[in-house]
C-alpha cells in the first residue's frame, strides 16, 4: 500500500532542486517511478514528499557535442536512447543495451538518470557507460560536479550524490579509431534483470592488432557496476588472441564478488563471467576491426 | 543466512565470559542499535535502524541470552519487528571460548539470521546483499568490543 | 490532499480529483469505472495493465495517475468503435488468443502500440511487442499468429 505524500511538481531543474533541498531527507525524486513505484507500493519507501520531475523538459535530450561525442539529460527515456538514429549510428551499442533492459513499457517511461541514480548493480546502463568512459554531471542549488560514471555508484543502491543533488547528465565520448564494444546479458527470461551483464571495449593499434585500451564493465557481479582491472590488465598492450580473451575470462571471474540469491549461485555468477567476458571480447573485437 | 568465525584475544577466559554475559554486549554490536534498555539482567530490548540505497527500516529488537555454560559456551536469540510492520527478523548467535592459554583465548562464533516478510519477497534483492555486510559488520564489532573491553 | 487530473481517456475528456498516490490504473478502474485493466501481479512484472499513454505503452500499474495530467489514454475499451471490434480484436478471437483473458486487455494495447509505431513487424519484433504481457495460458503462439493476420491485412478496418 502506498502511503499518502504530498505531491509536488516543479517545472524547471532550478525549482527541483530548490525543493529537494528544502525537503531533503523527508523528499524522494520520482522521474519515471519505474524502481521506485515498485518498492512505495510494498510500503518500503514512504516518502512525507515525492518531487515529481518527470515533466522537466529541460533535461530530456539526445544531442551531439563536439568536444564530448553524446550529451544525454538525466530524464530521456531508455526508448528514446534505444530509437535515436544519434545513438544508433555512433554509440550503437547504447541503443543495443537499451533494447536488452526490461520490456517496452518500462523503457517507454523509465529514464536513464532514474536507473543510474536507483544504482541496481544488475542495471544494464551502468557497465556500458563504464566501458565507453562515460561521465556525468550533477547539479544542487551549489553549483555542478562531474564525475566518471565508474565513480558514481558507491554500494548497493547507493550513489554519491549529496543532500540536495541532482544527476542532470550523461556524456559519452566518440570512440577513438579501431574501437569496437559490445554487451550482452544473462537473464532467465526475456525482460529480466541480468544474472550477469558484460560489457567489453577494445581499442585497436592502427594495422597491428595490439590492443592500445580495454575496459571490461560487469553487472550484477559485485555491489556496484564494476570493472575488472586485472583481466583488463593481462589484455592491454597484448596482440589479442584467442586465449588471451579466455584468459581475460578466467581472470575476471576470481575478480568479482558475486552473490547467491533466489536466481543464481555465487559459483554460477562466476562461471557465467568466466564465460561471457570471452564471448563479448571476442564481440568486441570483432568490431574493433571493422571500425 | 548463516555467518562463522572465529578469532584469538589476548585475554584471561574468565574476563571475556565475563563480558559475553552482558545482555549489551551482544546488544550493541547489532549494527544500527541505538535506544538500550534492559529487560533483565539476561534480555535487552534495542531500536535498530538500517538503510539500505531508498529503503529505511527501524526495528524494535529483543536480544535474550538463552543458554549458559560457563565459561565455554552461550547462546543469545533475538527478535525484531520492524515499526512499519515490513517484516521481521530474528537472529540466533552462539559464541564458544576455548582457553588457550592463561591469558589467551580463542572465540568462535555462529551467528544465523533470517528476514521473514514484505521486506524478504519484495526487498530480497536489496536486503540479501545488505544482510551479508550488516553480518561482517556485526562479527567486527563483537571482536572489536571484545578487544576493547578485556585490554589493559 | 486532492489534486486536479485532466487528461482524455479513449476520446473522452475527464476531470477528477484523486489523491496523488493513486496509480493510473486505480484511477482508470476505481474513478473511471474503465475496468477493462487488468491488476495482474501487483509487482509490475505482468503487464496486464498495459495501456497506451500519450502513444506509448506503458504499465499502468507502474505510473502515477498524475503524471498523466494533460495526456491522453487509450484503453482496451477504446480499440471497439461502437459495436464495429478493432481488426486486433477480431483477430484476437478468430485465432483463439485467449483462454481465462486476464492478459488478454494488457496484450491488446501492447500490440496496439506495437502497430501503431510500426504497422510491417516481422515475427522477431511482432514477440519483442509483446515480450512485457506474460500469458498463463495459450503460449503465445496464437496471439503471435492473430498478429501476423493482422499484419498481412486480413482484418481490414471497416470504415
Amino acid at each position: 500500500m502506498i502511503r499518502d505524500f504530498e505531491y509536488l511538481t516543479p517545472k524547471t531543474l532550478k525549482e527541483a532542486l530548490t525543493l529537494w533541498d528544502k525537503y531533503g531527507d523527508e523528499a524522494k525524486i520520482i522521474a519515471g517511478g519505474q524502481s521506485l513505484l515498485v518498492l512505495m507500493r510494498q510500503g518500503l519507501v514512504a516518502p512525507k514528499y515525492l518531487i515529481d520531475i518527470k515533466g522537466i523538459s529541460e533535461l530530456n535530450y539526445v544531442k551531439p557535442d563536439a568536444k564530448v561525442g553524446l550529451r544525454i539529460g538525466a530524464l530521456t527515456t531508455h526508448r528514446t536512447i534505444e530509437k535515436s538514429p544519434l545513438v544508433r549510428k555512433g554509440f550503437a551499442v547504447l541503443a543495443e543495451m537499451e533494447n536488452r533492459l526490461a520490456s517496452i513499457q518500462t523503457r517507454n517511461w523509465g529514464t536513464i538518470g532514474g536507473n543510474i541514480c536507483h544504482a541496481d548493480p544488475a542495471g544494464d546502463p551502468a557497465p556500458v557507460l563504464i566501458s565507453l568512459k562515460a561521465t556525468l554531471t550533477t547539479a544542487s542549488l551549489k553549483g555542478e560536479r562531474n564525475m566518471a560514471v565508474e565513480d558514481f555508484s558507491l554500494d548497493y543502491f547507493e550513489t554519491a550524490l549529496e543532500p540536495g543533488e541532482l544527476l542532470i547528465e550523461i556524456q559519452v565520448p566518440a570512440a577513438p579509431p579501431h574501437t569496437g564494444t559490445a554487451y550482452t546479458k544473462f537473464n532467465i527470461i526475456q525482460s529480466d534483470l541480468a544474472t550477469v551483464g558484460v560489457a567489453v571495449s577494445i581499442t585497436l593499434g592502427s594495422g597491428d592488432g595490439i590492443c592500445q585500451d580495454i575496459r571490461i564493465a560487469l553487472g550484477a557481479a559485485a555491489p556496484t557496476a564494476m570493472r575488472v582491472k586485472k583481466a583488463e590488465a593481462a589484455v592491454k598492450g597484448k596482440k589479442i588472441t584467442e586465449n588471451l580473451l579466455k584468459e581475460a575470462g578466467e581472470i575476471a571471474s576470481t575478480e568479482v564478488e558475486p552473490i547467491s540469491d533466489i536466481v543464481a549461485s555465487e559459483e554460477y555468477r562466476r562461471e557465467l563471467v568466466r564465460v561471457l567476458v570471452n564471448r563479448v571480447g571476442k564481440e568486441a573485437l570483432a568490431r574493433a576491426k571493422r571500425a | 543466512m548463516l555467518m562463522e568465525g572465529k578469532f584469538t584475544l589476548k585475554a584471561p577466559i574468565q574476563e571475556v565470559w565475563d563480558f559475553l554475559l552482558k545482555p549489551e554486549t551482544l546488544a550493541s554490536c547489532i549494527p544500527g542499535a541505538e535506544k538500550m534498555e534492559a529487560i533483565d539482567d539476561k534480555t535487552y530490548e534495542s531500536v535498530v535502524k538500517q538503510k539500505v540505497g531508498p529503503i529505511s527500516v527501524k526495528f524494535k529488537f529483543t536480544t535474550k541470552i538463552t543458554e549458559v555454560d560457563p565459561p565455554r559456551h552461550l547462546k543469545a536469540v533475538g527478535q525484531g519487528a520492524d515499526i512499519a510492520k515490513a517484516g521481521t527478523f530474528s537472529q540466533e548467535t552462539t559464541v564458544d571460548l576455548t582457553e588457550i592459554s592463561k591469558n589467551e583465548v580463542e572465540v568462535s562464533y555462529s551467528s544465523n539470521v533470517s528476514l521473514v516478510g514484505r521486506l524478504a519477497t519484495f526487498g530480497e534483492r536489496i536486503m540479501r546483499a545488505k544482510a551479508k555486510s550488516v553480518g561482517e559488520e556485526f562479527t567486527r564489532n563483537l571482536q572489536e568490543k571484545l578487544k576493547s573491553r578485556t585490554t589493559g | 490532499m486532492k489534486k486536479e487530473l485532466k487528461f482524455t481517456v479513449n476520446g473522452q475528456p475527464y476531470e477528477i480529483y484523486i489523491k496523488p498516490k493513486t496509480l493510473l490504473s486505480e484511477a482508470l478502474r476505481d474513478h473511471l469505472g474503465l475496468t477493462g485493466t487488468k491488476r495482474g501481479c501487483n509487482s509490475s512484472s505482468c503487464g496486464a495493465c498495459t495501456v497506451v499513454l500519450n502513444g506509448m505503452a506503458v504499465k499502468s500499474c507502474s505510473i502515477l495517475a498524475l503524471q498523466a495530467n494533460g495526456g491522453e489514454v487509450m484503453t482496451v475499451e477504446g480499440l471497439a468503435r461502437g459495436t464495429e471490434l478493432h481488426p486486433l480484436q477480431k483477430a484476437f478471437l478468430d485465432h483463439g488468443s485467449f483462454q481465462c483473458g486476464f492478459c488478454t486487455s494488457g496484450m491488446l494495447m501492447s500490440s496496439k502500440a506495437l502497430l501503431d509505431e510500426n504497422p510491417k513487424p516481422t515475427k522477431e519484433q511482432i514477440k519483442e511487442g509483446i515480450d512485457g504481457n506474460i500469458c498463463r495460458c495459450t503460449g503465445y503462439n496464437s496471439i503471435i499468429r492473430a498478429l501476423t493476420g493482422v499484419v498481412k491485412g486480413e482484418y481490414k478496418e471497416e470504415k
